[in-house]
């Protein structure tokens, strides 16, 4: 939630996502790229959200990546870097950004356990092999981020129900008091 | 014309053989391509910083089997190459 003047809010003519709510429950989901058949809840259709007063802070890829993936600045700045000029040496890599190699190589694992790059070995005339990471299938990538960051959406969501659940019984309990400045951290999981 | 690294290498594999050393030019090459020799040269020299191409003493260029290796991956995403370093190990 933001009041800078670029926040921006849902807009549900927008055709790039669009959120549902149960007329009957407090349900509410998120669909991205298709409605049909439409979302049901209690056997009933849902209702695409009208009016939504809050607004937010409009994403930034990198952010989403970095915070929702936990994908490390520099792995995102070698994917960056590499991207669109094809083979490309881990020696230049470290040049254009300013980091040693051996960083770069540590970066490129990381992608690699993260599902993002594929490591491969090329045979190499004079012996030996020749570490290649490429980019894996991009419909498979596709659909592991999106699954990726619904959890992490699904777990953020959680925390905000938790938050609100803890905020209401603290004021049920204790209708004169203000909430503690250690409020959001009282429940696990917040920063 | 612009021309991707990649477009060289695949031209280089198509015009040299790694396995029975046959070469060609660094001129053939960008004729081929349509480029100037400039061009050309710089994406060669990056190709061979990655050990997929190699220039001898007497100026003939060639892929390497890693060069003809690699296009036998089928990716056009991000591609990195760490080569091993000079203890002959990638570096940790």
């Amino acid at each position: 939630m933001s009041g800078e003047a670029d926040e921006v809010r849902y807009d549900p003519e927008s055709g790039r996502y669009d959120v549902f709510e149960c007329p009957d429950c407090n349900n509410v989901v998120l669909a991205v790229g298709s409605d049909d058949p439409p979302m049901s809840c209690h056997d009933q259709p849902m209702e695409r959200v009208q009016d939504v007063d809050m607004s937010v802070d409009p994403p930034n890829v990198k952010e989403v990546l970095l915070e929702a993936f936990g994908l490390p600045k520099a792995g995102l700045d070698i994917c960056l870097c590499v991207i669109g000029e094809g083979p490309m040496p881990a020696n230049e890599v470290a040049d254009t950004l300013g980091y040693d190699r051996s960083t770069v190589t540590r970066y490129l694992n990381t992608l690699v356990d993260l599902g993002l790059l594929r490591q491969s070995e090329l045979n190499r005339e004079g012996g030996g092999v020749v570490k290649v990471y490429h980019s894996v299938d991009l419909d498979w990538m596709r659909q592991e981020t999106l699954v990726g960051f619904y959890v992490w959406a699904g777990e953020a969501a959680s925390l905000i129900e938790e938050a609100n659940i803890t905020k209401r019984e603290y004021l049920e309990e204790n209708p004169d008091r203000e909430l503690p400045d250690v409020f959001w951290e009282s429940f696990s999981g917040s920063g | 014309m612009c021309v991707t690294r990649r477009t060289v290498l695949a031209q280089l594999v198509a015009s040299t053989d790694a396995e029975r050393r046959e070469t060609t030019t660094v001129d053939a090459l960008a004729s081929a391509l349509g480029v100037d020799k400039r061009t050309t040269a710089e994406h060669l020299n990056a190709l061979v910083a990655c050990e997929l191409a190699r220039i001898d003493t007497d100026s003939s260029v060639r892929a390497t089997i890693s060069g003809e290796e690699l296009l036998t991956l089928d990716t056009d995403g991000v591609v990195l190459i760490d080569p091993p370093g000079r203890n002959g190990d990638a570096d940790a």
